[in-house]
């Protein structure tokens, strides 16, 4: 049996999909510029979307459909990350900003009949940095995403007589920021305001001109930032949160000093959002409708509409009835900071590898999984390398989020007699030398 | 056992006004960088290369300022590549929007 195509959009023609600063864009506009943007586009297997507002990354991922194209995504669109693309996937076109405005400058106000794309068409490449610093791609067909979409829409019960007002902290290349951001509006009754926000003054400044169903996209790090500014004057009507655990505490600060429900998306790059929670009342998470998690011996494996079956890299605890999941923390080596994950002995590969660095370890504070501004700490052995070469030549291989602080040089790093470093052992060095 | 700080700076000559190593104590101790506030060269960048921070930091230091100096730092001025790019620049910035 083959699945009925999907359209591009589903919403009511003047529903609105994105407030953009040159104006609000409805679905019939959308679709008109979806296919001015189109017809731009050079002849490319793939088309690398580098844009960074999120109503243009939307465009590019419509236009590329139209054109048969898959778009690759990522959360980083620096110049490194676009120039290893360039080497991944040859011949790949790059769209930027500037290219789907230019493009879009005559576009209409309706795009002629809705178009449909078969659900296993391919549609985009996500694709996450890692440690190696080799990004790795994870495949998503049309139908994959249309179908999150929607299970979105439901589990945030939104709806056409008060759409949502999209305001989001999290960029739009990042697979939470996508979902959210750029993919839901085509599919669920909301409308996302097309410029980022980042301190808590452009959350404040940009709450005040949206109504009350104002739904703030965010993570810990700028939910805390944002309840430590001035308070909003019109605060959110709800609060989204992921990338990382949000702590209870915090979350029970939002919803008392803003009168708003704090809830939680709980996902990955590679499976997308898969299930929330509201913080303060659930400990467990709650599947999205049509996904379902089972348990392949102890490795947690998702099944998605229309999704390739994935592995979860968390460990997990699965309710009676298999709607419901609980987390059973990380493995040690495994670190996540700013919705990026890491490998502490990724990270000290990578640290060894630099020349004149005879040994390296990567230590997590205990409190990482609770404190939005911890780092890493990092401990080398480096006779004649200063600490400030040392980070010159980190920053060229590793995310700045993963970057140590502090770094401290020592003369020998303590390992037992297995070659390990026990964590101990590292976190009293680190201490030692605390002010 | 020798223990290196991180925070690399380009140095050059410039020294730093008054105001300027005010603005440089806070941002090391709301930081928690492990370097000198007086060593912090007031024209070079502080983020990516030179001082290194990132946009945590950036989050960071505007709550830092906001709470110190009331005044509110937002991601659609049309300064924020001079305020942004140096010590030099962010104190100018604050201590403008003080006066004004």
């Amino acid at each position: 049996m083959t699945a009925a195509p999907l359209a591009l959009i589903d919403r009511p023609d003047g529903a609105i999909l994105f407030d953009t600063p040159a104006g609000r864009v409805s679905a019939a506009a959308f679709l008109a510029q979806a296919r001015a943007l189109a017809a731009t586009l050079p002849a490319a297997a793939n088309l690398v979307n580098a844009c960074r507002d999120a109503h243009a990354v939307a465009l590019g991922i419509a236009a590329a459909l139209l054109r048969g194209q898959v778009s690759l995504l990522s959360g980083d669109p620096s110049p490194a990350t676009l120039a290893r693309l360039a080497e991944d996937y040859p011949g790949a076109a790059v769209l930027t900003d500037a290219d789907v405005h230019a493009a879009i400058a005559g576009a209409g106000q309706a795009g002629g009949p809705m178009p449909e794309f078969a659900a296993g068409q391919p549609a985009m490449v996500v694709l996450t940095s890692g440690t190696t610093g080799r990004p790795v791609g994870t495949r998503k067909c049309w139908g994959e995403l249309v179908a999150r979409s929607r299970a979105a829409g439901e589990r945030f019960v939104l709806a056409e007589d008060a759409p949502a007002q999209v305001l989001a902290t999290v960029p739009p290349g990042h697979m939470y920021g996508l979902e959210t951001t750029v993919l839901l509006p085509l599919h669920a009754a909301a409308a996302v305001r097309g410029e980022r926000v980042f301190f808590p003054g452009d959350i404040g400044a940009a709450l005040a001109t949206l109504g009350g169903n104002a739904v703030l996209v965010t993570t810990p790090l700028h939910l805390r930032a944002a309840l430590d500014g001035a308070r909003p004057a019109r605060p959110p009507g709800r609060v989204i949160s992921a990338t990382a655990p949000l702590d209870p505490a915090l979350a029970a600060r939002a919803e008392r000093e803003w009168g708003c429900a704090v809830l939680e998306i709980f996902g990955a790059s590679e499976v997308g959002s898969i299930a929330s929670r509201r913080t303060v009342a659930d400990d467990d998470w709650a599947l999205y409708p049509g996904v379902t998690l089972a348990l392949a011996d102890d490795t947690p494996m998702v099944a998605a509409p229309h999704a390739a079956t994935r592995r979860l890299a968390d460990r997990v605890a699965l309710s009676a009835d298999g709607r419901r999941f609980r987390l059973l923390g990380r493995d040690t080596d495994t670190v996540k900071l700013a919705g990026r994950r890491a490998s502490l002995a990724g990270l000290a590969r990578l640290l060894m590898e630099i020349e004149g660095v005879r040994d390296g370890v990567f230590v997590a504070p205990d409190d990482l999984d609770r404190n939005p501004i911890a780092r890493l700490a990092a401990i080398a052995v480096a006779p004649g390398l200063s600490a400030e070469r040392l980070m010159e030549a980190l920053r060229a291989r590793v995310e700045p989020a993963f970057l140590p602080r502090p770094l401290v040089l020592v003369d020998e790093i303590p390992r037992d007699g297995l070659g390990k470093a026990p964590r101990a052992g590292l976190l009293a060095l680190l201490a030692a030398r605390a002010p | 056992m020798q223990a290196k700080s991180t925070g690399g700076h380009l140095t050059t000559d410039e020294q730093a006004t008054p105001f300027e190593l005010e603005v440089a104590r806070l941002i090391v101790e709301q930081l928690h960088l492990e370097t000198d506030p007086a060593a912090i060269d007031p024209v070079a960048p502080l983020f990516g290369e030179g001082l290194g921070l990132d946009s945590i930091d950036a989050l960071e230091m505007s709550l830092a300022i906001s709470k110190t100096y009331g005044v509110t730092l937002r991601s659609d001025d049309p300064r924020n590549k001079e305020i942004f790019a140096s010590l030099r620049g962010l104190a100018g910035f604050i201590a403008a929007s003080r006066a004004g």
